[in-house]
């Protein structure tokens, strides 16, 4: 039997049928699945294929710049290049990490770790900023060698370059870069970002920041940007001109450079900040770049606390630049005159106990009270006055609250009470506390900030304004100062005598060309001394040496300015801080002959 | 020996279709190779090149259309027995490209022997069947087998796993349209979930990824899998009517790997969508059609055979590569006939045609 025919065996043959069917076969699955796939899904596989080529990128917002009120430059934005990996580009995860670390000589545990934590903020064929702050040389070795090591990028971000450094380091503090809880506050952020930490880069960071940029890139298989358009155009952020003036504010840092301490000089009339020293000074740039664990400890442990900004965060005794306020005090008080005399024999006893004035002054009214800074005289009248009448003055005089400055860790200094004594220390308010209020000891502590907007506001008509550091910004907040007018002036003689009188404390102050008034303070200070002090006597003698105090005001013509300085362990009022505040008057009235004899023909 | 009744009976048809294809594997070609960034390693853009190949493949096929088909009955053995030995100097004497030997040069050109060995399995495997009258015994079967599984192995060895497939796969398909008996074909269905295993084990290590990054792409996206997921994202992505000529994102960016050769009809799929690639699928079929045509009306057993050989052929190569690019098929080197680039296929494609149309113009000569 042969089943097999020479001819025409196509049409009766199973197998030649089933050859048909195959045919049919190949066509149907084939095109079953080209229509899955085309039309189907070709929505999504060309979503997929787009975001194969076309990538988003951000375009950084160059932050504010911070300028004097003369306009100089204090915080600018220079390049810096940072080395970022796009996770999708990268085929070998693990020997790219390990170049990175012996290109970068960052630990290899340490970028591993910084990877995982990062990749999760990173969107799938971003950048991923892993090492910041490439030095040149290492840049340029980067930029030959990243071509073999494909997902490696070289990003150029803005870094920040603070002028100055030390001089504005309080003010404007730093940025660097944001932590994973900044990140995770703040949706505008993106790994990498640099963010304002400190300072008014802290405080202005929503303004200063402005909002980044999108930047659509086409790009082929190995990552070569072929087009690129802006989707969104970044929005800088906002310059800030600073009401700092920045000549005055370096001298004052070179004068107080060397010692601890702060220094304040409001625009009496606006409120506005001329110089805000605190010393030391840091230097914020190297907080840009990231802080060692080294430099961060040295920093710490310094014992002069080189971060704090001593005009706002730290708290002293007054001492007995708080007498102006006291006198003001009894002013107000209808039993007490002014002209009332008080016997100083240096000694005022308060039951059993003594209380020391620092010299026998004989007999004192107010005036000559202020003027030569007798103790007696406010024992006196705080026994008279009382705790609680005091507290309620000093806190509406701007004591024991914060000033609102646009700074952060601004502390509100303290006012005791009888309610806080007792929580405190558990114990009753005293006769002798009242005696050690009224001479600016004991429990009350206050800012040189606070100091000086309280004498700004004895030199302009009452105003207690929020200082204010920025120029556009003036009489911010006013607040009257609750002295009648009478006593506002009483008190502004006195401290004028305070500078002219011959017995006057503050006579150092005299500056030809204004009228001047000021009062001294020598605030004891009872502290414990940093660590391994004790067997160095000069060390000693330092850290239980009393804190310098001066408040100071000018006026002349329509200038009128306020000036409090602190030096820490300085001693005596007027001999440590009185020469910063005379070098300041003379900054700012400078002598006209001198300055015109140079133009004359 | 060619008369004008000859060159009349010639079907037309099916040589219009191959030429269609062939046309539209140049420009096809023409826009995978047109942004090409120097690397200096290719000058001559590979649609030129191609056309050249062609050129000398029509020529070929020509060559094959001169003799009578029925004169290869004679010579199979030696046709199979030349190539072999070029399999064997591939083993010796070959040229490593990527880590695989399946490259002969003879100086100016360099050619693909595991290519051309499957005109001698076709043309051998058809004269072996048509002097046999039965289904075939297991005795049959076994010679069969000897002769497939020599260069299938060579091949395979080299390794070109894909081409080794094809082998078997055209050599099976002629042998199940002859028939196997009916006992021995229950046995050997048997035996297949017990040989598939082993065959694992004789798989390379990057072909055993490949299959498992077919059954897992996503595994390993950058890697294995890549080929995978960025051919059906080119071909999804065509949507109905594609990008346009050298408009695709996928081709043009290099996204695509292989796109000039196994993946080339990723890069049509792309540009013409889905109205281009049913068209070109559609075409893939009348020309196969037009091959069982021939086939039925072959005057002979062995012509017919012959066509059935180059039928499947064809149709592997079609299914595999079209499979493998849309993720139906793992991923194995096989180019798809006409639209991808290389030289020796090009040449076997139209040798293989050639056999075709040879059957076909001398289907009503009749041999005293």
């Amino acid at each position: 039997m042969n089943q097999f025919r020479e001819n025409s065996f196509f049409s009766d043959r199973p197998a030649s049928h089933f050859l048909l069917v195959l045919v049919a076969a190949l066509f149907f699955v084939l095109a079953f699945r080209l229509w899955f796939l085309q039309i189907y899904k070709g929505e999504f596989y060309f979503q997929k294929a787009q975001e194969n080529l076309q990538r988003r990128q951000h375009v950084y917002a160059p932050r504010g710049l911070f300028l004097d009120r003369e306009g100089r430059l204090l915080a600018v934005n220079e390049p810096s290049y940072s080395l970022a990996l796009v996770r999708e580009d990268t085929p070998d995860m693990d020997r790219t990490l390990k170049q990175i670390s012996k290109w970068t000589g960052k630990s290899l545990d340490e970028l591993r770790a910084d990877f995982e934590r990062g990749r999760s903020m990173v969107r799938s064929f971003e950048n991923q900023i892993l090492v910041s702050n490439l030095s040149f040389e290492l840049l340029t070795r980067v930029e030959t060698e990243a071509p073999y090591w494909p997902g490696v990028k070289v990003v150029v971000q803005p870094r920040r370059r603070y002028l100055q450094g030390e001089v504005m380091s309080h003010v404007l503090g730093y940025v660097a870069q944001a932590s994973e809880q900044e990140l995770a506050a703040d949706p505008g952020l993106r790994l990498g970002d640099n963010v304002g930490k400190h300072g008014l880069e802290y405080t202005m960071e929503r303004i200063l920041r402005g909002s980044r940029g999108l930047k659509q890139l086409e790009v082929d298989a190995a990552g070569r940007v072929l087009r690129e358009y802006m989707l969104a155009p970044p929005q800088p952020g906002k310059d800030l001109q600073l009401s700092i003036d920045l000549e005055l504010q370096t001298y004052i840092y070179s004068l107080m450079e060397g010692r601890t301490g702060s220094v304040v000089v409001l625009d009496a009339d606006t409120g506005q900040v001329l110089a805000l020293v605190s010393t030391p000074g840091y230097d914020n740039n190297k907080f840009v770049f990231g802080v060692s664990r080294d430099q961060w400890r040295n920093l710490l442990e310094n014992p002069h606390h080189p971060l704090q900004n001593r005009s706002i965060q730290n708290a002293y005794p007054p001492g007995s630049v708080f007498k102006p306020l006291m006198a003001a005090l009894g002013l107000e008080n209808p039993e007490i005159s002014p002209g009332q005399e008080v016997s100083c024999t240096a000694r005022y006893r308060l039951g059993d106990r003594v209380f020391r004035c620092w010299r026998s002054h004989g007999r004192v009214n107010m005036n000559r009270a202020l003027v030569e800074s007798c103790d007696t005289y406010f024992y006196q009248l705080g026994e008279r006055l009382g705790v609680d009448q005091i507290s309620s003055f000093s806190v509406a005089s701007g004591f024991g609250r914060r000033t609102g400055i646009d700074l952060p860790h601004e502390r509100a200094g303290l006012v005791p009470t009888r309610e806080w004594k007792r929580q405190r220390f558990n114990d009753a308010w005293r006769g002798g506390d009242n005696l050690n209020l009224a001479i600016g000891q004991g429990f009350i502590q206050v800012t040189p900030l606070q100091m000086a907007r309280l004498t700004a506001a004895i030199a302009n008509g009452g105003h207690l304004y929020r200082p204010s550091l920025f120029l556009e910004e003036k009489k911010l907040d006013p607040e009257p100062l609750p002295w009648s007018a009478g006593t506002r002036e009483f008190i502004y003689q006195a401290m004028l005598d305070t500078v002219e009188k011959e017995r006057g404390t503050a006579r150092r102050l005299r500056t030809r060309g204004a009228d001047v008034g000021g009062k001294t303070g020598t605030a004891q200070v009872v502290r414990l001394m940093p660590e391994h002090t004790e067997d160095d006597p000069e060390a000693v003698d330092y850290w239980l040496r009393h804190h310098a105090w001066m408040i100071s005001f000018a006026v002349s013509g329509s200038q009128r300015y306020a000036v409090a300085a602190l030096v820490e362990h300085g001693g005596s009022g007027s001999a440590a801080a009185g020469p910063v505040v005379k070098a300041v008057f003379d900054y700012l009235f400078p002598q006209d002959q001198e300055q015109t004899t140079g133009h004359d023909p | 020996m060619i008369d004008r009744q000859m060159i009349l009976h010639i079907n037309w048809a099916m040589l219009g279709v191959v030429l269609l294809l062939f046309a539209a594997g140049v420009l096809n070609l023409y826009s995978a190779s047109a942004y090409r960034i120097g690397e200096g390693t290719t000058l001559t853009p590979f649609y030129s090149k191609q056309l050249i190949w062609g050129a000398v493949g029509f020529l070929a096929m020509l060559g094959f259309m001169l003799v009578d088909y029925r004169h290869f009955k004679a010579v199979s053995w030696y046709i199979y027995m030349f190539f072999l030995l070029l399999l064997l100097a591939v083993y010796f004497f070959g040229v490593p490209i990527y880590g695989a030997q399946r490259w002969l040069s003879l100086g100016f050109v360099s050619f693909q022997p595991s290519e051309l060995v499957k005109i001698g399995m076709v043309i051998l495997t058809a004269h072996f069947l048509s002097r046999i009258q039965h289904p075939l015994e297991l005795r049959d079967l076994l010679k069969v087998s000897a002769m497939v599984m020599v260069p299938a192995v060579l091949v395979i060895k080299q390794p070109d796993l894909g081409s080794g497939l094809i082998i078997i796969l055209l050599t099976g398909g002629i042998v199940l349209y002859h028939g196997i008996a009916k006992k021995l074909m229950k046995i050997m269905l048997a035996l297949v979930p017990v040989i598939l295993p082993l065959g694992w084990l004789f798989l390379h290590d990057y072909q055993k990824t490949r299959l498992l990054s077919f059954i897992n792409p996503a595994q390993d996206p950058l890697g294995s899998g890549y080929h995978v997921i960025q051919s059906q994202i080119a071909v999804g992505s065509g949507g109905f009517w594609g990008k346009g000529f050298m408009e695709g994102t996928q081709s043009q960016l290099r996204f695509l790997p292989e796109k000039h050769t196994d993946f080339a009809f990723a890069v049509f799929g792309e540009e013409w969508g889905f109205a281009g690639s049913v068209i070109l699928l559609l075409l893939f079929c009348v020309f196969l059609y037009q091959i069982l045509i021939v086939s039925q009306e072959a005057k002979d057993r062995f012509g017919s055979l012959l066509c059935v050989g180059v039928f499947f052929y064809f149709f592997w190569q079609i299914l595999v590569n079209m499979g493998m690019v849309l993720g139906l098929v793992p991923v194995v080197g096989i180019p798809l006939p006409f639209i991808s680039y290389g030289g020796t296929s090009a040449m076997v494609n139209f040798i293989m045609v050639g056999l075709v149309l040879n059957v076909s113009m001398r289907r009503f000569m009749f041999k005293g």
